[in-house]
């Protein structure tokens, strides 16, 4: 049977009508709509409606299409892609939601196609389908960032392009030279090392570590995310990393680089968000630093590494989003997320507040919210494999994440021991404890829902992992070590608030290569370069301008006499011979 | 606005201290009688968590305000040239 039907295709199509739909309630009806048929086509997937999915890693193949003198394998469904598939359409139904304000359509679409081309990266068997898909999706974001209107945004989205078209041509390279190599096109396991002749994995490597926003390359993802509108970087959060996860997981697993690139990351990136006064740039911070327990967990290529990675993605889509559209509501609400220009919000946004708690608590590992079930995961797969330095760094990891996201973006927001906020902050409040849109906080209900369920009910994520699940996460062990982490992580942290809270700085990171020496070269090719050329220009125009008025010259003929054109001819001629005898 | 509730800080507070001698209690406690089962020997050493994240938690925001003397700049830092950056 070969026949399926593509949720991101339906997706990606259905959302182009999105704008010429006349009546406001059935646009939004059918916005929302759209994640759902997707969900409903994967739950009948799942059911066996167009046959069983075998064990991982194993996949069901459909839509195969002959194209050149390969045949491309759109569609392969396994247990893998199945999961990613699952969270991208719940996250993007919760993210409609959230979006519902938004008045251009065009906004709509753009996201639509990005929720569709990541479906069609992550169900993609070969790697041609998989490039095509990651290149329609890279330019999403672009549009979403350009929408915002500002010419803050507009840079952010020059520059992420850029670092988009460098790690796509990255992986098209390493495709290229795989195909070369070994002739075929699946989207499968590669091999790794340093030698010459792994040149190309390692340009698809780079390409995926740039995607997925792994330090040293991770400067895009704070720079661009916190630039586009409260509800475009919502979408930005889930899918560009998290499809470049998955394909870490399909191809680069067990890459011990990987392991340490990403325990390193998962620290670094924390010594950057304490510093960190924007809400939204901060919540970037936590997405790199989470991607680094996945891009952990890959590296160290066990069973039990690759479920963590994979749940861990999962989870993090679904707790990450929310923190966004906590940082979001007070960027939509009072217009600015930066912390020296906020706090005492508690009283005007409450239910904000404790639905982005749930999202603290989450991403920080509490037990009983979701980010412990997939992060313990990750942490005991390095204890497995007697790693105590990888350990130590994610454990520590783990409390400089409970430090910002659940102490230090809550305290300078909404609460800084101040009972009501700055006086402009207030004149743009209502009195009373509803500023928050309505259908803002039901998209973040139903997220923080996810949280707690997941977290109190980890069986249903773990049915879902490709590798079966032997790991129990409530252990007295792991939850007493865990919370008592956590209690004394805050003491530190009332110790220390003084130095947490917001000042209006901005935080230098490794884009200043790409910004400051990148525009030192732009800097002189505009510059002294282009008057250079133009100099150089000018006089050759001059000389040719002599030239031409010399041969006008009509005394010219005069001068040739058969004894110059002789001398010519043999000037030509020894020339010539010259040539000759050098080429041979 | 009288629906307006301030955050509840003192109940806060009150939990706050309550669990937290509680698990200092409870670490010696269930350390002596074994129940703990890690894999490394460091974990071991009585209070190790509470140690870890109190010393983590500080450490990470001292280093990083060391840090921030060198990388932390003006706000308007990249837009003061329009011209360079964008």
């Amino acid at each position: 049977m070969n026949s399926w039907i593509h949720p991101g295709l339906v997706i990606c199509i259905g959302g182009f009508l999105i704008p010429f739909i006349p009546w406001k309630r059935v646009k939004q009806a059918y916005f929302l709509a759209l994640p759902l048929a997707g969900l409903a086509i994967l739950v009948s997937t799942s059911m066996g409606a167009f046959g069983a999915i075998p064990p991982w890693p194993a996949a069901l193949h459909k839509w195969n299409v002959p194209f050149l003198q390969y045949t491309l394998d759109i569609v392969r469904i396994n247990k893998m892609s199945m999961l990613f598939g699952y969270v991208y359409v719940v996250a993007a139904f919760c993210m409609n939601i959230y979006a519902l304000g938004v008045k251009n359509d065009w906004e709509h679409v753009v996201a639509m196609i990005y929720v569709g081309s990541a479906l069609g990266a992550i169900f993609a068997g070969d790697l041609f389908t998989l490039f095509f898909s990651l290149e329609i999706m890279s330019w999403a974001p672009f549009f979403l960032l350009l929408f915002r209107g500002t010419q803050r945004s507009k840079g952010a989205a020059f520059r992420y392009i850029i670092w988009h078209h460098v790690s796509g041509l990255c992986i098209l390279a390493g495709i290229l030279m795989h195909v070369y190599q070994t002739g075929s096109i699946e989207f499968t396991h590669m091999p790794w090392g340093w030698e010459g002749k792994y040149l190309g994995y390692n340009l698809m490597l780079l390409g995926f570590v740039i995607n997925s926003a792994t330090t040293p390359f991770h400067s895009w993802l704070s720079d661009t995310y916190s630039e586009a509108s409260p509800s475009g970087s919502v979408y930005m959060t889930a899918y560009t990393t998290k499809t470049a996860i998955f394909c870490l997981i399909i191809t680069f697993s067990g890459v011990p680089l990987l392991m340490w690139m990403g325990a390193i990351q998962s620290v670094f990136a924390l010594f950057l968000a304490v510093l960190e006064n924007d809400g939204r740039r901060l919540c970037s911070y936590h997405i790199i630093s989470q991607i680094g327990y996945m891009v952990a967990g890959v590296g160290m290529g066990t069973e039990m590494g690759l479920n963590g990675a994979a749940s861990h993605a999962l989870c993090h889509i679904i707790y990450n989003a929310l923190l966004y559209m906590g940082a979001g509501c007070a960027l939509a609400v009072v217009g600015t997320a930066k912390f020296n220009r906020l706090g005492g919000l508690y009283k005007y946004m409450p239910i904000a507040f404790w639905l982005y708690m749930v999202g603290g608590f989450s991403i920080s590992g509490f037990p009983l919210f979701n980010g412990f079930i997939s992060k313990a995961m990750t942490i005991e797969a390095a204890e497995f494999i007697q790693r105590p330095i990888i350990y130590l760094l994610l454990e520590g990891a783990t409390v400089g994440t409970f430090l910002h996201t659940g102490l230090k973006l809550p305290w300078n927001i909404w609460l800084q021991g101040r009972e009501e906020p700055p006086d402009d902050i207030r004149a743009k409040l209502k009195d009373s404890p509803f500023n928050t849109p309505v259908h803002m906080l039901v998209g973040m209900g139903i997220l923080a829902f996810l949280c707690i369920f997941l977290g109190v009910y980890p069986k249903i994520l773990y049915d879902m992992l490709p590798y079966p699940v032997e790991y129990v996460p409530f252990t007295v062990t792991r939850v007493f070590s865990i919370t008592q982490m956590f209690i004394f992580a805050f003491l530190g942290f009332w110790l220390l608030r003084k130095l947490v809270k917001g000042y209006p700085t901005f935080v230098l990171d490794t884009d200043w290569a790409v910004r400051i020496i990148g525009g030192k070269v732009i800097g002189f090719c505009k510059g002294p370069l282009l008057a250079f050329g133009t100099t150089l220009d000018r006089r050759i125009m001059e000389l040719c301008g002599s030239f031409i008025s010399k041969i006008k010259d009509p005394k010219i003929e005069l001068r040739l006499t058969p004894m110059t054109i002789g001398f010519g001819v043999l000037v030509s001629l020894i020339l010539f011979s010259t040539f000759l005898i050098l080429k041979i | 606005m009288n629906t307006l509730r301030k955050y509840p800080r003192k109940l806060f507070w009150r939990l706050y201290y309550i669990f937290l001698v509680v698990s200092l209690i409870l670490d010696f406690y269930w350390l002596y009688n074994h129940i703990f089962h890690y894999h490394f020997s460091f974990q071991y050493i009585a209070q190790f968590f509470a140690l870890f994240g109190l010393f983590g938690c500080m450490l990470l925001i001292l280093i990083a305000k060391g840090m921030g003397v060198f990388i932390v700049v003006d706000e308007d830092y990249y837009q003061k040239g329009a011209g360079r950056s964008n």
